[in-house]
């Protein structure tokens, strides 16, 4: 220190240089020492930045956290989280005596099961792990039976009966009462199932498994979300900076555009559009993005007349300054910090949203794995199964609830001005 | 006139420091000084010295990241740093009362004059009755000059002299010792400005109440007030009456303080003086005596240890090393006759 | 009454058609500009083309763009509404006024719910900025604002329909109390306290709890940061410091003078609010099947009745214009600025 005021006799600023230069001392370090001064709203930051991080992750590569394909249907209908389905038996005609498993799935022979049962599924892996296992005995049997499918229980039955099939394939929930009818015939054997994976948050009716839907719902979330905000972004950051900037009948005729489509109910205009257009996933993108322009184009153009007005602006201008370039180089990095928070609550939003569109049935092909369809599906087994709707919704709030987070605590550490959207 | 004998508050070694993001900035350091019943102290500084921080540390109204970190404040003998938050707010408005630069934003919009006065002095005086209040309410804005009819107006609807004059009737109402006047002739033109000024000393001599004017305009405090205190980057440079201030200025800061005021009578060949350097930087200020490095009369003793702030004659205090002596230091103080 | 207020009212009015106008213009272009034959998604492929043509012949739809909205924007301010393409040709109008008052029955006592909590929660946390209560009351709000409305009307259900059961899962009333209730105004408080019905009134107050509970919560996140925001703001302002200098205690500077001045802007934000408030009844009333304007709307376009959704969207915008009209009035009159 006194070595500093020997230097700086006549500048009396005695600030370390580290200090002076705390843009030059790097990102990370500044990101640190912030911490303590912006308090919770840095933690709030923090959490939901890694939150995100987390989200975007799964997004991207849903496969590497979904066990199942999201579309198929492998397990029975209904199966609350964590329960374990039901094995498959082998039903065969009690003439048969021992069976077993090898000789069951053998090359010669027939199984069958009914149309749409998992128990092809089971029946599928069985053989696969039975085959592997062969393969790495050096042993050269391979395991594929011959597969007949069924309308119901009973014709597969009868068909064992008559001799047609081997074996029948069925759960004890599908089999029922049906095997009474059939004294001769009985459970040969038990396969069971490689559920090894387990449906950690139970089935939906048709046999989905719930977390694979939302695991790669997630994907869909984030295409929508973002596509709609950067659209929305590309649209009214522009045309808030021009009507701001020129002013004039046509700044008065687009703000008076844009205010009323902003005061009008925002879903209301999403459906209407959406229901023109058609369902499809850039349909709903565009009609989710023409919500937010007034948005952004509200908030910029009010940063806009702001700056225009600063005394630099105006220097900039007596100097020669084109119009473009002061509109580049002063109002819009004036603009940027608004426009990264509004964004991000953007996103937020767009994902409810869409979650609501298509929970109205506005939204995506019914066959996409999306959290608001999902949840339209599960309102009608709200009694049997809560979780065919607990799952998606939480989805909905987290995923929305770290982009609400992060676009807010920025909010309160980048510009604490910023009233109200 | 100032009763000089009597002390009204006394300022103990007060520190005021903030907590910025680059550090902790110290904008009153160690200052030490009395305010007298019914005298007229004038505060002056440039911007950032820490004047109007003094100001509001007296009524102890520092908001976060600031602090009064250290120092007493004695009001009638006793220290009102110990207060609890109820008797604070009852030595605001009653005991000190602050009035401020800009009337306009410092009235609710929402509120009507006569509304204001009532609640301040019900707030502070419970069992006062509404017609009471309105009562006592009226006689005050009649004497400050403001038509009795003004009472039910909004402050959009008044002029800018008005709302100053019910600012100042909301820090007289509750008959406080004690008027803190922040910068409140600095947003006002020159005319008004004087007018005020005089309605100040007026207020003075009628009621009794000491006036401390914070206020960077120099002339303004040459003619309005009885004493000068020069503040310097939370320092304390020097204090004593006006007319041996501004004769005699013994600081160096306060000698070119006083010679950068243009004068009329300067010719053209005549420069206006202007002092080196700038004000520091308060998170790390300078060692020693904070002005060292714009002083031209600086000593090697200046920039290692801070000098005391003593009196040299009856009425006069500087912090200088000048009028100091110490065993480092070379040179002998130089003696101040009154 | 003054002039600068007079000037107010009156430009302000004038605003509202040019407004209503715009939104009616953005309704036309959206349903027949774009792309998408309503027509033809609505008759199926396997109508014949001459059949086709008479639909749209009744409809007007064969005739030049600009006559067609000549007569839209002449029919949405006569409430020419026509008729429902489907569900035996009622009028509109009659469907509309059956509907409306259910959907404001929902979303006024939303609106309340919302703005007491938003402006209690929101002033309390700006008083308390950056300590762990204010954390705590952005996080709630936070959460609230972005749980799905349905997903939490879907929650409740679940908890305090099936769960527990308090509340009645949907509707507006029980249906064995319908036969006997006689309606008047359609608003079914009133109509049941009109007509003296005190079990209906029951009933009725009963059903209303979830939905609108649902729907304030939801709401009220919004609401709770605007009103921190503004609030924040205003205890920064000078008259805050002048009274604290006065010695008036915090809580008086909070929700007394910092409330009366927020109350101003917060006014205007309550008008925008309402068209997230009817955006949210839409998704509030599919949940609760609750026979309002929203889900006459979704259930009008899943039928491709284009007539109707015209009208709705139409009975929308002028809603929307009204309250934001009442909105700013109000402000005008609270305002001691402009009223004097």
């Amino acid at each position: 220190m006194e070595q500093d005021n020997q230097n700086n006799q006549t500048s009396a600023n005695s600030v370390p240089e580290w200090m002076l230069d705390l843009d030059r001392v790097g990102f990370v370090r500044k990101l640190f020492i912030s911490r303590k001064w912006y308090g919770g709203d840095w933690w709030f930051v923090a959490i939901s930045a890694v939150l995100l991080l987390f989200i975007i992750l799964v997004g991207v590569f849903p496969q590497w956290f979904a066990p199942y394909d999201p579309k198929a249907e492998v397990g029975p209908s209904l199966l609350a989280p964590r329960e374990l389905p039901p094995g498959y038996s082998l039903i065969a005609p009690k003439s048969a005596g021992e069976l077993k498993l090898e000789d069951a799935v053998a090359r010669g022979s027939t199984l069958g099961f009914v149309y749409g049962s998992p128990a092809s599924q089971a029946l599928r892996e069985i053989t696969t792990q039975m085959n592997n296992e062969a393969q790495e005995q050096g042993s050269k049997t391979r395991y594929q039976p011959r597969l007949s499918r069924f309308e119901t229980v009973e014709e597969g039955l009868e068909a064992v009966l008559s001799g047609k099939i081997n074996g029948f394939i069925a759960s004890p929930a599908e089999l029922g009462e049906s095997l009474e009818k059939y004294p001769d015939l009985a459970i040969a054997i038990d396969l069971r199932g490689e559920a090894a994976k387990g449906f950690l948050m139970g089935t939906n009716q048709i046999g989905q498994d719930v977390f694979s839907r939302i695991i790669w719902g997630t994907r869909i979330a984030l295409i929508v979300g973002l596509s709609s905000a950067i659209v929305s972004f590309l649209i009214g950051v522009p045309l808030g900076l021009i009507s701001g900037f020129v002013g004039g009948p046509f700044d008065r005729v687009l703000t008076l555009l844009m205010d009323s489509l902003y005061s009008f109910p925002g879903l209301i205009l999403a459906i209407s559009i959406a229901a023109v257009l058609g369902a499809g996933i850039g349909n709903i993108i565009v009609a989710i993005a023409a919500l937010y322009i007034p948005t952004y184009f509200r908030i910029v153009r009010g940063q806009t007349l702001q700056v225009k007005e600063e005394l630099y602006v105006e220097a900039a201008r007596s100097l020669g300054a084109t119009p473009l370039k002061i509109l580049v180089k002063y109002i819009f990095p004036n603009v940027i910090p608004s426009v990264v928070i509004i964004f991000s609550v953007n996103v937020g939003d767009a994902i409810l949203t869409e979650a609501g569109l298509s929970f109205l049935g506005f939204g995506l092909p019914p066959d996409t794995p999306d959290w608001g369809i999902d949840l339209a599906r599960g309102q009608d087994y709200l009694r049997r199964a809560w979780w065919l709707i607990t799952y998606p919704g939480l989805m909905v709030t987290t995923v929305t609830l770290a982009f609400s987070m992060l676009g807010e605590s920025l909010s309160e550490i980048l510009n604490p001005r910023l009233a109200e959207l | 006139m100032a009763n000089q004998n009597e002390k009204l508050m006394e300022i103990r070694d007060l520190c005021v420091t903030y907590k910025t993001r680059l550090g902790s900035v110290s904008a009153v350091d160690h200052v030490s000084f009395d305010i007298f019943k019914g005298e007229i102290l004038g505060l002056v500084g440039e911007s950032g010295c820490g004047k109007s921080t003094m100001g509001k540390a007296l009524m102890r109204m520092i908001d976060p990241p600031g602090e009064i970190s250290s120092g007493q404040i004695i009001l009638e003998g006793e220290d009102i740093m110990g207060y609890t938050p109820d008797q604070m707010r009852d030595v605001r408005g009653r005991k000190i009362s602050m009035i401020f630069q800009d009337p306009m934003t410092s009235l609710n919009p929402t509120q009507r004059v006569d509304e204001h006065i009532i609640e301040a002095i019900q707030v502070h005086e419970p069992k006062t009755t509404k017609e009471n209040g309105l009562g006592r309410a009226t006689s005050l804005i009649e004497r400050l000059g403001i038509q009795q009819r003004r009472l039910n107006s909004y402050p959009h609807q008044l002029s800018g002299g008005m709302r100053q004059r019910v600012m100042i009737a909301l820090g007289l109402v509750l008959n406080a010792n004690l008027i803190v006047a922040d910068e409140a002739t600095t947003s006002l033109d020159v005319i008004v400005e004087a007018k005020l000024a005089d309605q100040l000393r007026e207020i003075r001599d009628e009621f009794g109440v000491a006036l401390l004017a914070i206020t960077h305009n120099i002339a303004l405090v040459a003619e309005l007030a009885d004493r000068i205190a020069v503040m310097y980057a939370g320092h304390m440079a020097e204090i004593g009456p006006v007319e041996d201030v501004f004769d005699n200025p013994l600081h160096p800061y306060t000698q070119g303080l006083l010679s950068s005021v243009p004068n009329i009578k300067l010719d053209d060949t005549e420069e206006l003086y202007k002092m080196a350097g700038e004000p520091p930087n308060l998170t790390h200020p300078p060692s020693g005596c904070r002005f060292h490095p714009r002083c031209p009369k600086a000593m090697p003793i200046c920039s290692k240890l801070a000098p005391k702030f003593e009196e040299v004659t009856p009425g006069r205090q500087v912090q200088c090393w000048l009028y100091q002596d110490h065993p480092q230091k070379e040179t002998p103080a130089i003696k101040v006759t009154a | 009454m003054s002039s600068s207020l007079r000037r107010f009212l009156i430009t302000r009015l004038l605003l509202t058609i040019p407004m209503v106008l715009i939104l009616i213009t953005v309704i036309f272009f959206v349903m027949r500009v774009l792309p998408g034959d309503p027509i033809r998604s609505q008759l199926g492929p396997r109508v014949s083309e001459e059949q086709a043509d008479r639909l749209r012949e009744r409809l007007g739809l064969n005739r030049p763009l600009h006559i067609q909205y000549v007569t839209f924007v002449k029919d949405m301010f006569t409430l020419n509404f026509g008729t429902a393409l489907t569900q035996g040709e009622r009028p509109i109008k009659d469907e509309l006024a059956e509907k409306m008052p259910a959907t404001m029955e929902l979303t006024i006592p939303a609106m309340t719910i919302t703005a007491l909590i938003g402006i209690l929660s929101g002033s309390y946390a700006a008083k308390n900025r950056k300590k762990p209560v204010d954390y705590a009351i952005r996080l709630i709000s936070i959460i609230f604002y972005s749980i799905p409305v349905f997903f939490l009307g879907l929650i409740f259900q679940i908890l305090f329909s099936v769960r527990i059961p308090i509340f009645p899962l949907a509707g507006r009333m029980d249906t064995l109390m319908m036969t006997s209730f006689k309606s008047i105004t359609n608003f079914y408080v009133i109509d049941a306290i009109l007509t003296q019905n005190w079990p209906a009134l029951g009933s009725v107050l009963l059903h209303l709890v979830m939905p609108s509970v649902t729907l304030g919560l939801v709401l009220s996140g919004v609401f709770v940061r605007l009103t921190r925001v503004n609030m924040i703001e205003m205890l920064k302002s000078d008259f805050i410091t002048a009274g604290r200098a006065r010695g008036l205690p915090e809580d008086r500077l909070v929700y007394k003078h910092a409330l009366r001045n927020t109350f101003i802007p917060i006014m205007t934000l309550i008008g925008l609010e309402f068209a997230i408030l009817l955006a949210g009844a839409v998704l509030t009333e599919t949940t609760f099947s609750w026979p309002g304007m929203g889900r006459y709307l979704v259930e009008r376009i899943q039928l491709r009745d284009y007539t109707a959704v015209q009208a709705s969207i139409g009975v929308f915008a002028f809603f929307v214009a009204i309250i934001t009209l009442v909105m700013d009035v109000l402000y005008a009159f609270i305002d001691p600025r402009i009223r004097y």
